[in-house]
């Protein structure tokens, strides 16, 4: 647990450094940041459930080749507390990220947004049975991401299907986020965002549903940025010893 | 004391090779659709400082305005500054080049005369309130085909619009202008299209 932190701490204080981009917080988005560009970012994800206590801690490595496309690569390391169970840290599944914009309308100020995304989940982590954290199998998620932004408001929405070849975790997904300044939009920026997240998660072996609020909050100066999300169930139609009482996630982006 | 006259004469004469050099720069202002976020803003930049040695890059968020200074030995073109903002993931709406030489340069590479013949310029009131409503005035006026420059002070609320009059008329520039949200003397915008308008663009109507 101390190492989590240590390392969470580390990658905050790398992000001082560097640049900032603001997306919401547990949703996607689809507006990419100039082509032949580099992100790192992290999200880290504090998850406290009936099992036990999960700490996610991922490093994503970002690349545009164009303004319309992206590849990326997550490296998560996850620390895991099960009650009554095991315990300890390891390398998370390792998941590779693809996306891209097929339609993009433009207008003074604001945008809409489409792309098509692709998550691949590779069998890389402990097999924890964790949902998007640690399941140590393979599957691949196909999803479309729409997003309206304006300097007043932004809305994002996303649709997919998680695939697994032994379907155990096939999950049918929707997300949807607004986003809300609090201050004049301004450019160098400085910013305070608020957004508000909803994640439906259907599990259809299992026929678990959860719905996820999550409330978020971001900092954003210059070049520095800071997420904070507390994330909470509405709908926790699960196993019984399986619910999520909350999580939380700090994240950090730069851009290069 | 000759010591410093020397000193005096070469500060003098940096100063005027650096003057020199500033009146080198070509201006360029491009008008710039989706930057919904200040981010975004950040990413145009950022494109653009892949223009090695550009200078005093300036971005209005609210009405999307993009403008720098360039090197004019290198002879920027409009296109390679229209192809970067695409490049950066955004939508060039119109380009102005001023040349260090004074030439003046319009999108789709069109070199501006004084005034061509069949070319007038007339004034007259548009609605509106703010930065973005005079980024959403210009825009509707020169999507009408014929419109070469245009410009609307928030403060009078006078358009002035120069137009070719054998390719539009006022009366088309201002329904362009109107179905963009903005009232004026002869044409007065949808009701529905004034209520989207944001806040901040919520001018006092005209009344006939």
């Amino acid at each position: 647990m101390k190492n989590t932190y240590v390392i969470l701490v580390a990658i905050l204080l790398l992000s001082l450094i560097a640049q900032a981009q603001g997306p919401p917080i547990t949703a996607d988005k689809p507006i990419m940041l100039g082509g032949g560009s580099f992100t790192t970012k992290t999200l880290t994800e504090i998850r406290k459930t009936e099992r036990g206590t999960f700490v996610y801690v991922p490093l994503m490595l970002h690349y545009l080749p164009s303004s319309n496309s992206l590849v990326a690569v997550h490296l998560p390391y996850i620390n895991y507390d099960i009650e009554n169970g095991a315990s300890g840290s390891s390398l998370a599944d390792i998941k590779i990220l693809g996306k891209y914009q097929f339609f993009r309308k433009d207008a003074t100020g604001k945008t809409f947004r489409i792309v098509a995304k692709t998550l691949q989940n590779l069998p890389t982590g402990e097999e924890l049975d964790v949902m998007e954290l640690s399941t140590g199998k393979y599957s691949g998620y196909y999803g479309i991401v729409a997003g309206y932004e304006t300097l007043k408001y932004g809305i994002s929405n996303e649709v997919g299907y998680n695939w697994m070849p032994d379907g155990t975790l096939d999950e049918f997904r929707y997300k949807l986020g607004f986003g809300l300044p609090l201050l004049k939009p301004q450019y160098p920026n400085k910013q305070i965002n608020l957004y508000f997240e909803y994640t439906n998660s259907w599990l259809v072996e299992r026929d678990w549903y959860q719905l996820l609020y999550a409330q978020g909050i971001q900092y954003a100066r210059k070049n520095i940025t800071f997420d904070l999300a507390v994330q909470v169930p509405l709908v926790n139609d699960v196993d019984a010893g399986r619910e999520l009482r909350h999580s939380i996630f700090l994240g950090t982006r730069f851009t290069f | 004391m000759k010591r410093t006259i020397i000193v005096t004469l070469v500060i003098g004469m940096m100063t005027m090779f650096s003057a020199n050099a500033q009146k080198a720069m070509d201006k360029f202002m491009v008008q710039v659709d989706g930057l919904g976020c200040p981010f975004c803003a950040y990413g145009l930049e950022k494109k653009f400082k892949e223009f090695k040695g550009i200078k005093n890059v300036k971005i209005d968020i609210e009405t999307g305005d993009f403008s720098f200074k360039y090197p004019a030995e290198k002879a920027l073109t409009m296109q390679a500054v229209e192809k970067q903002v695409e490049k950066a993931g955004y939508t060039p709406v119109t380009s102005k080049i001023e040349r260090a030489n004074g030439k003046v340069e319009e999108s789709k590479g069109a070199m501006l005369s004084d005034s061509s013949e069949g070319t007038i310029t007339k004034k007259m009131m548009v609605a509106g309130n703010c930065g973005m409503c005079e980024a959403r005035i210009s825009k509707a006026a020169k999507s009408v085909n014929g419109v070469s420059e245009i410009s609307w002070n928030k403060d009078t609320k006078m358009m002035e619009v120069s137009f070719d009059t054998g390719a539009t008329s006022l009366t088309e520039i201002e329904m362009a202008i109107a179905k963009a949200g903005h009232d004026t003397k002869n044409h007065k915008a949808q009701k529905v299209t004034y209520d989207e308008l944001p806040a901040c663009c919520h001018y006092q109507r005209i009344t006939k």
